[in-house]
């Protein structure tokens, strides 16, 4: 709709020397819609975090509200159960995010090569990308539930499952029911992205190498993972943050017991759950900053500016 | 060119299949099985009694289909207009000089990573103060703010990769930016806008934290949040299987989408979102 | 709007979008707009169970609604989510920003005390209350009721009772006549090959436990509630650690079942109906759920909750629904009107006969229609359980309270005779607002 009431101002001819003033203006016209958007809907929101963060206050006891300027955070950092969240929360994000790009890199050397059923093989690995977070982490609860699952009684001759475990019973069991729950579901996106990189890789440049007897470990080595380094590092990137911010799946999952909790989690519980505005906005911020900071550990990981990396495409 | 497949890829094949599916094959199963078999404990992988009587009583439970309703307004609604702000901006992104595109990249990368969940409480708020609680807007408006930066990310690359010579070719032969880009760019980047559609409905059909937190009834619940409402026979025992059948009744539209439209999907994906 | 529509299709585009921003403003109008004629109450009620195939008209609170609609106003229920939890949040926050599509509210009593004391309710009349007073269950009463004023209507008690199977207390040889104790009943089951079901994952049906054990050996969580953030945390103490023995005696014992640390009142359902079934600790709705299950109906026996210490009688837990007024409803007087007619003695009625859920009404109990649904032990244990019962302690601190102990008794198997203590350090940093919860 924007569109139509920019595009009259552009239909008069410009002269060569207006034509950048021209550009500037319709490149701001066009980017203004989605900008305020964006901004809307987190500035403020975040700006309100910021500054509730800095009082002692509850929703239900609204008469106690007392300004404690960095009380709060200070409360926060120095409790244990914050940094057992976020060591769950980047524990998951690691091993799922690590476990996603081996399986989905084998996934998408399968789909490079694969003549036939494309159409079938893309609508199953499309399937758990596009499912419910919610429906999939039901699933997954179902397939271990001790009355109503089938995973002990198809794999009770491993030596570590039995017929009576109860995967929601402890730490690890519950964190991996959860984690397969992850995976399951995010792989897909994983291949698919790391498809695209593979696309990318000149068929020629691997012909030659293989002319001159590179091994297929020297070829994915040498040829393969460093023409796939932007599409890795976007897969990555994307995924980590995602896994970052886990939130549905120990919804529905747990619910936090077991010690499984994450730091959205643990966020969602101070501001939704027990109405600490002061502490929960606290969180908030704090849970903010480690994704700029996970952002900004993976952006110097992988030494490629973002942005740049964009424009230069 | 890629004619070889070794047993490795046909083996690859299969587990690729039963990965992706199984769990799908898994939650139908759930759902044919009576609601007192699951309450009673269910474990094995096909049910014992097959029925369908889920999927009846899912049909005549009101919410639910309200639920849907909202869902499918809120999302398609959502993609809708997401999709032409993110269109516009990802042209200028692609295509335009203009002072301040950097700071627009990083506004996006910023909401694409932001932690919904620390929102919640002032949107809260806020959509009280505007009357948005419970409504559909109240949802579309996050669901676009939060699918625009994917949108137009999507989109940018893909119009990164449409030829400069045309445009340009147009413009030389008398034809202004607006018309270069109707007449040259649209046709080229309809599979990117479809791509960035599709994620975006993907996303607004999915999204749960804002669902269950700007919504208190069937008026703007989706389905979703809708799912914690099932009741069964008594309130301490959701009714599994009847759970799992409204599982599979929202997964059919991902299904028949993913099937319409899986090459444009894989198509658009492959030449858009990862040419850093 | 479309004089030129072949030359100018950017007009067209531009009434699309005028239209789909009508669209949007459409729900804003909907949701502000329409209040002529006789208003319309809304009653925001947990879910009730459904309603029997072949059951015509309203059900369960619905019906109430139905029955208690009159010629000046019409009351509607809306649905909440179907976890206690999840209903405070949802009333919570919509009270706290003064939401006036809110009239009537369906609560559980571990809120009432929070609500009540940030003015999300309307007071009941004096008259109402004195009269709800003498004529409902004291136990009842006192769960409904926040710095010795009575805020909200009960419509229902709820409360737990020891179920057995007859044949499995034979087998183990138990005199199920005489008060039994939770020592005796696991030992009974774990020598037997039986099990005992109780409620142990990790949310306020663990506490529920833990209250009635602590209760029952003749201590409290904490003292002096109506303080808030100041009260007495009591929970470690000699009653504390009985409790904790008895948690760790059915945690490492055989009679517990597969699923303990998950376990609720729905998982116990399904083991308690198969061979190893013995002995199950839930709320009255247990014998509608086997109403339909002749063979575990003939079987089933139900008694007072077990003893935490031997000789002492237990306080079994209560529960229910309570009825209560938001404060800023445009209709407060309709609402109280309402409510009155929700919680009368003959709705009580219906509602128990249809739902299993028991009334908190003392006469309701000599009702005809509930003799005939239910046997009358049965209504006797209820009743006396419900007077004799241990709630939860009525303060605004409660789920605080509740998610520490639910963080340090958790799982059961890690309860050990420290932990009374460790959650008495936690609670007290929890409401001193020193740590995280």
């Amino acid at each position: 709709m924007t569109e139509t009431a920019v595009a009259p101002r552009t239909t008069t001819p410009a002269r060569a020397s207006d034509r950048s003033i021209a550009e500037n203006r319709l490149g701001l016209r066009l980017v203004a819609p989605a900008v305020v958007l964006m901004v809307l809907v987190t500035a403020y929101p975040m700006i309100q975090a910021l500054y509730l963060s800095l009082f002692k206050y509850r929703l239900t006891v609204p008469d106690d509200k007392s300004f404690t300027g960095l009380g709060n955070y200070v409360t926060v950092l120095s409790d244990s159960l914050f940094w057992k969240d976020m060591l769950n929360t980047v524990l998951i994000m690691i091993i799922t995010v690590a476990i996603e790009l081996v399986i989905g890199f084998a996934f998408a050397m399968v789909m490079h090569r694969i003549v036939f059923a494309r159409g079938l093989m893309r609508t199953s690995i499309l399937i758990p990308y596009g499912i419910i977070t919610v429906v999939s982490a039901f699933a997954w609860q179902f397939t271990f539930s001790l009355n109503n699952g089938f995973v002990n009684s198809w794999f009770h001759w491993l030596p570590w499952i039995g017929p009576d475990t109860n995967w929601f019973g402890d730490h690890w069991h519950a964190m991996f029911a959860i984690m397969a729950s992850e995976i399951w579901k995010t792989t897909p996106f994983m291949s698919l992205l790391l498809l695209a990189g593979l696309s990318q890789v000149s068929e020629d440049m691997l012909e030659a190498a293989k002319v001159d007897g590179a091994t297929w470990t020297q070829r994915l080595v040498k040829v393969i993972l460093p023409n796939m380094r932007a599409a890795i590092m976007v897969a990555v990137l994307f995924r980590a943050l995602d896994a970052f911010r886990i939130f549905d799946n120990i919804f529905i999952m747990t619910k936090g017991a077991q010690n499984t909790e994450s730091s959205s989690f643990l966020t969602y519980r101070q501001v939704i759950e027990q109405f600490q505005l002061g502490m929960g906005s606290a969180l908030s911020v704090l849970l903010f900053l480690s994704v700029l900071l996970i952002a900004y550990i993976l952006v110097k990981l992988f030494r490629v500016d973002l942005a740049q990396a964009r424009q230069e495409a | 060119m890629k004619q070889r497949m070794g047993p490795g890829h046909w083996v690859g094949f299969l587990v690729i299949l039963v990965w992706c599916l199984l769990p799908v094959v898994w939650i139908v199963m759930v759902s044919l099985k009576p609601v007192a078999e699951t309450t009673t404990g269910s474990p094995q992988f096909f049910p014992k009694t097959w029925t369908i009587q889920n999927y009846k009583d899912i049909v005549k439970n009101d919410d639910f289909l309200h639920a849907l309703v909202n869902s499918f307004g809120i999302a398609l609604i959502a993609t809708f207009l997401a999709v032409v702000f993110a269109t516009l901006a990802a042209y200028a992104i692609a295509r335009l000089e203009f002072r301040g595109k950097r700071v627009v990249l990083s506004i996006a990368l910023a909401i694409a990573m932001f932690p919904v969940v620390s929102l919640v409480g002032p949107l809260f708020d806020m959509w009280r103060v505007l009357h948005l609680f419970n409504t559909w807007p109240g949802l579309i408006i996050p669901y676009m703010s939060f699918t625009l930066p994917l949108a137009i990310w999507t989109l940018s690359a893909f119009f990164r990769e449409i030829p400069w010579e045309m445009e340009q070719a147009a413009q030389v032969d008398g034809a202004t930016s607006w018309q270069a880009f109707r007449k040259v760019i649209v046709p080229l980047a309809a599979p990117g806008v479809f791509t960035a559609a599709i994620l975006t409905f993907f996303f607004a059909w999915n999204e749960f934290v804002l669902a269950i937190s700007l919504t208190s009834t069937t008026a703007a619940r989706t389905v979703p949040a809708q799912m914690s409402f099932f009741v069964g026979s008594d309130q301490f025992n959701p009714p599994y299987s009847q759970l799992a059948a409204a599982a599979v009744v929202v997964t059919v539209p991902v299904v028949v989408i993913v099937l319409l439209f899986q090459r444009k999907i894989v198509a658009g994906l492959t030449s858009g979102a990862v040419k850093g | 709007m479309a004089p030129h529509p072949r030359r100018r299709p950017t007009r067209r585009a531009r009434a699309l979008a005028i239209g789909a921003t009508l669209a949007l403003t459409a729900g804003l109008l909907a949701a502000c707009g329409g209040s002529s004629g006789k208003p319309t109450l809304t009653w925001y009620i947990n879910p009730d169970p459904s309603a029997p195939s072949g059951f015509k008209g309203a059900f369960g609170q619905a019906g109430i609604a139905a029955r208690c609609s009159t010629k000046d106003y019409t009351v509607k229920v809306q649905q909440l989510p179907g976890d206690a939890t999840q209903q405070r949040i949802q009333l919570a926050r919509r009270l706290a920003a003064k939401d006036s599509g809110i009239d009537l509210m369906s609560l559980d009593p571990v809120f009432t005390g929070e609500f009540a004391n940030a003015g999300f309710l309307a007071p009941i009349p004096d008259q109402l209350a004195e009269q709800l007073k003498s004529t409902t269950l004291s136990g009842a009463v006192d769960g409904a009721t926040w710095n010795g004023k009575l805020v909200v209507a009960p419509l229902w008690a709820n409360t737990q009772l020891l179920w057995y199977r007859k044949s499995f207390a034979q087998k183990a040889g138990l005199d199920m006549t005489k008060p039994v104790t939770w020592d005796q009943i696991i030992k009974a089951a774990s020598d037997n090959g039986g099990t005992v079901g109780v409620q142990a994952n990790k949310y306020e049906g663990y506490v529920v436990w833990i209250n009635a054990l602590i209760e029952g050996a003749g201590g409290s969580i904490i003292q002096d509630a109506s303080k808030g953030s100041d009260a007495k945390v009591t929970i470690d103490s000699n009653a504390g650690r009985d409790a904790a023995t008895v948690i760790k005696e059915l945690a490492d014992s055989h009679a517990a079942e597969g699923d303990l640390s998950v376990s609720n009142e729905g998982t116990v359902l399904g083991p308690f109906a198969t061979s190893k079934g013995a002995f199950i600790v839930n709320w009255t709705f247990i014998y509608s759920n086997y109403k339909d299950d002749k063979a575990t109906l003939a079987d089933l026996g139900w008694t007072r909750y077990p003893e935490t210490v031997a000789g002492t009688p237990s306080k079994p837990p209560l529960g229910g629904i309570n009825i209560g007024i938001n404060k800023n409803s445009s209709h407060v007087d309709d609402a109280t009107a309402a409510a009155q007619c929700i919680t009368s003695a003959d709705n009580q009625v219906t509602y128990a006969v249809e739902t299993g859920n028991m009334p908190a009404s003392k006469a309701a109990y000599d009702s005809a229609d509930l003799k005939k649904a239910y046997p009358s032990d049965l209504l006797q244990a209820f009743s006396s359980s419900i007077d004799a019962a241990g709630p939860r302690p009525v303060t605004p601190y409660w789920s605080d309270i509740s998610s520490a102990i639910q963080s340090t008794w958790h799982s059961p198997k890690s309860v050990g005779s420290s932990t009374p203590q460790k959650s008495a350090d936690f609670i007290t940093d929890v409401l001193k607002g020193r740590k995280l919860l």
